[in-house]
């Protein structure tokens, strides 16, 4: 007894957060769970049957004769958006390193301005902003009436509804998300440590490769996890910008949940992703602790 | 003898509102195998200087050659110099053995090589066993060494030491004084060493160039500068010393009265001002002492430094003066407080300054 409340008295700072992760977290993703272990209702919802069917439905179909067939639709999109998904990553980083770095370098009041300016694109609604690509990029958009203009091009070229378009799509919307850890890795380096790898025969790109890039690695990784994580089950960019022809899990699992009316189906897809996702940290924390991309101080 | 750095008329204008002139008309040369030191202040322009020849700075004004080459316009990693830094400045996410490595490996040594010749380094200043361990894993004093290890493993033709001892604690930084000039001796490179510490300084040092408000002063040996100093400035950054202004008075073969202002009269060396002429004159405290006859006064305070004892006296004509002296051989005091005593200067222990 007194055991009990000794434990509860040392540990009820912590019930706050406790209760906010089981409402918030944990209840909705076993609702999801079970959800995706029920037979679908048949106008939206589910009806309490126990069934495996959303999950056979990822690889298998039913074909005439009632006979499950192998069909790889589903893991195409599931491929597809890993790819897309890398795609945003990579692009993210390839321009949110420089933006950091530079941001880094800058006088201390300047630095705030600029974190600010990051941020401003979330002051307006994301679906608007996407909307804005489409007007950007379509047919007789801002750059194909641009380069006609300018007599580059005679037919306007195929941007929108790409699974280009869609990865521009994504590295615009988390950019922020990529920027901001590498800045926070970057405003810590000691800068005279470039100092030091320059005095030891390093050229500038030497000392950024040597020494900035690994320093920053933490916040590299934390960034491509937070770009990585939405990217993967995004479905705005992927509806406005793929047209819906280029399916992506999100706007599969969107899908669901709306026309298709295979509620356990969408459940399934959303615990894929979870999966996935899952798979991907744990690789980066088995990496963490042999050293690998762990920071030391 | 060969000059290993030679700095002509070289300036550093920091710009900004105002502008800083950091080094102003800096001539000087280091010659090849010396263990020279730029000795001043803070903000006299010694790190400046020395992060000019690093190449950390691009000079306003001047040049500077290495061997003989203009570096002036050469970017750090072409200058055959390398630095240990104040903050050690050891790459955290690598080992020691890598941190020693790194320059070779930039120099495109093979791995194999590099390593080889970084185990060497770790060897000479006795840190063999810590190759395999992070930086954050040693105690100052260790990483000291490594960032040593690591400035000498490429072999420079000329090492830049900046403070590279003022975060260690006393006694770490003895020894590693005495280990800093075996180093030069077994190495024979070119140490350039910054340091505000005129102990550290005199220790180590085969020449001193004393450095004050962006300008030298006076390049010298040691015992040189300590006994001659060429300025008010350099005698009293460097030791301590009693000053005063005092007249020429009558020349007598060679040695000269000084009439100092106070009424009373030191015999000293003649110095290049003619009779009549006001200088300044000033001498060591260790190099007078309390007798019975010379300038009368009354002991003021008594400072005991264990092997010293500093008697500041109060001379009945005004004058305060600092007298240092070794206890008597029982380790009783020569004087106390209070008492009535006479300073006694040496005249060939008097130095006349050109004004």
């Amino acid at each position: 007894m007194t055991g009990l409340r000794a434990y509860l008295k040392d540990h009820a700072g912590i019930l706050p957060a406790a209760l906010v992760i089981g409402v918030f977290m944990i209840v909705p993703i076993l609702i999801i769970l079970i959800y995706s272990f029920l037979a679908p209702g048949d106008y939206g919802g589910v009806k309490p049957e126990f069934s495996t069917d959303a999950y056979q439905r990822l690889l298998f179909q039913n074909d005439l004769f009632d006979q499950l067939v192998f069909d790889p639709a589903y893991l195409k999109i599931t491929f597809r958006s890993l790819w897309i998904a890398t795609v945003a990553v990579t692009g993210c980083l390839i321009v949110g390193f420089p933006v950091a770095y530079y941001i880094a370098g800058q006088p201390e009041e300047r630095r705030n301005v600029f974190l600010l300016l990051i941020t401003i694109p979330f002051w307006t609604n994301l679906l608007i902003r996407t909307y804005c690509w489409i007007l950007v990029l379509r047919d007789t958009g801002l750059i194909n009436s641009a380069l006609m203009a300018l007599g580059v091009i005679d037919a306007p070229l195929t941007l929108l509804y790409t699974e280009g378009a869609i990865a521009l799509g994504l590295i615009y919307t988390y950019i922020p998300f990529m920027v901001l850890p590498i800045y926070a890795a970057l405003e810590r380096l000691d800068l005279r440590l470039i100092e030091a790898a320059r005095d030891l025969y390093s050229s500038r790109w030497g000392a950024l490769w040597f020494i900035v890039v690994p320093l920053s690695m933490p916040g590299i990784i934390a960034g491509s996890i937070l770009v990585f994580i939405p990217a993967l089950g995004a479905f705005i960019a992927p509806d406005l910008l793929g047209g819906g022809k280029n399916l992506m899990l999100g706007s599969l699992v969107q899908l669901q949940f709306s026309a298709a009316r295979n509620w356990p189906f969408g459940s399934a897809l959303a615990m894929v992703i979870m999966a996935m996702v899952l798979l991907c940290l744990m690789l980066y924390a088995r990496n963490l602790r042999r050293g690998g991309g762990g920071f030391q101080h | 003898m060969k000059t290993a750095v030679s700095i002509k008329n070289l300036n550093k204008i920091y710009s900004g509102v105002p502008p800083v002139q950091a080094l102003r008309d800096a001539t000087l040369d280091i010659r090849d195998n010396e263990f020279f030191t730029l000795l001043g202040p803070s903000g006299c322009g010694k790190t400046t200087l020395l992060r000019l020849i690093a190449g950390f700075e691009a000079p306003t004004g001047g040049s500077l050659h290495l061997f003989g080459e203009e570096i002036s316009a050469l970017p750090p990693e072409s200058r055959p110099v390398n630095t240990v830094f104040q903050h050690y400045s050891l790459f955290p996410h690598m080992s020691v053995l890598e941190n020693v490595a790194f320059g070779l490996r930039r120099l495109r040594k093979s791995e194999a090589k590099a390593h080889a010749t970084a185990q060497e380094m770790l060897d000479l200043v006795h840190l063999s066993d810590f190759a395999a361990r992070s930086p954050g894993q040693l105690s100052g004093g260790q990483q000291q060494r490594v960032a040593l290890a690591r400035a000498l493993a490429p072999h420079p033709r000329v090492l830049l030491l900046d403070e590279p001892l003022s975060a260690l604690d006393l006694k770490l930084r003895q020894s590693m004084r005495a280990e800093l000039k075996r180093l030069q001796k077994e190495t024979g490179i070119t140490f350039v060493f910054v340091t505000h510490d005129q102990e550290e300084a005199l220790a180590m040092s085969d020449r001193i160039a004393v450095m004050s408000q962006g300008e030298i002063q006076q390049v010298d040996n040691p015992a040189r500068i300590y006994e001659f100093p060429e300025n008010r400035f350099v005698a009293e950054f460097i030791g301590d010393a009693n000053f005063f202004e005092a007249r020429v008075g009558a020349n007598e073969e060679g040695s000269a009265n000084y009439h100092l202002f106070d009424g009373s009269k030191l015999h000293g060396p003649q110095g290049h001002a003619p009779e009549g002429a006001t200088v300044t004159i000033f001498f060591r405290p260790e190099k007078a002492r309390l007798a019975q006859t010379g300038l009368a006064g009354e002991v003021t305070e008594i400072l005991y430094l264990g092997n010293n004892t500093d008697y500041l006296i109060r001379l009945d004509q005004g004058a305060d003066v600092m007298v240092r002296s070794e206890n008597h051989k029982d380790g009783t005091a020569l004087a106390e407080t209070g008492a009535r005593v006479c300073v006694e200067v040496d005249p060939r222990a008097i130095r006349v300054l050109i004004p």
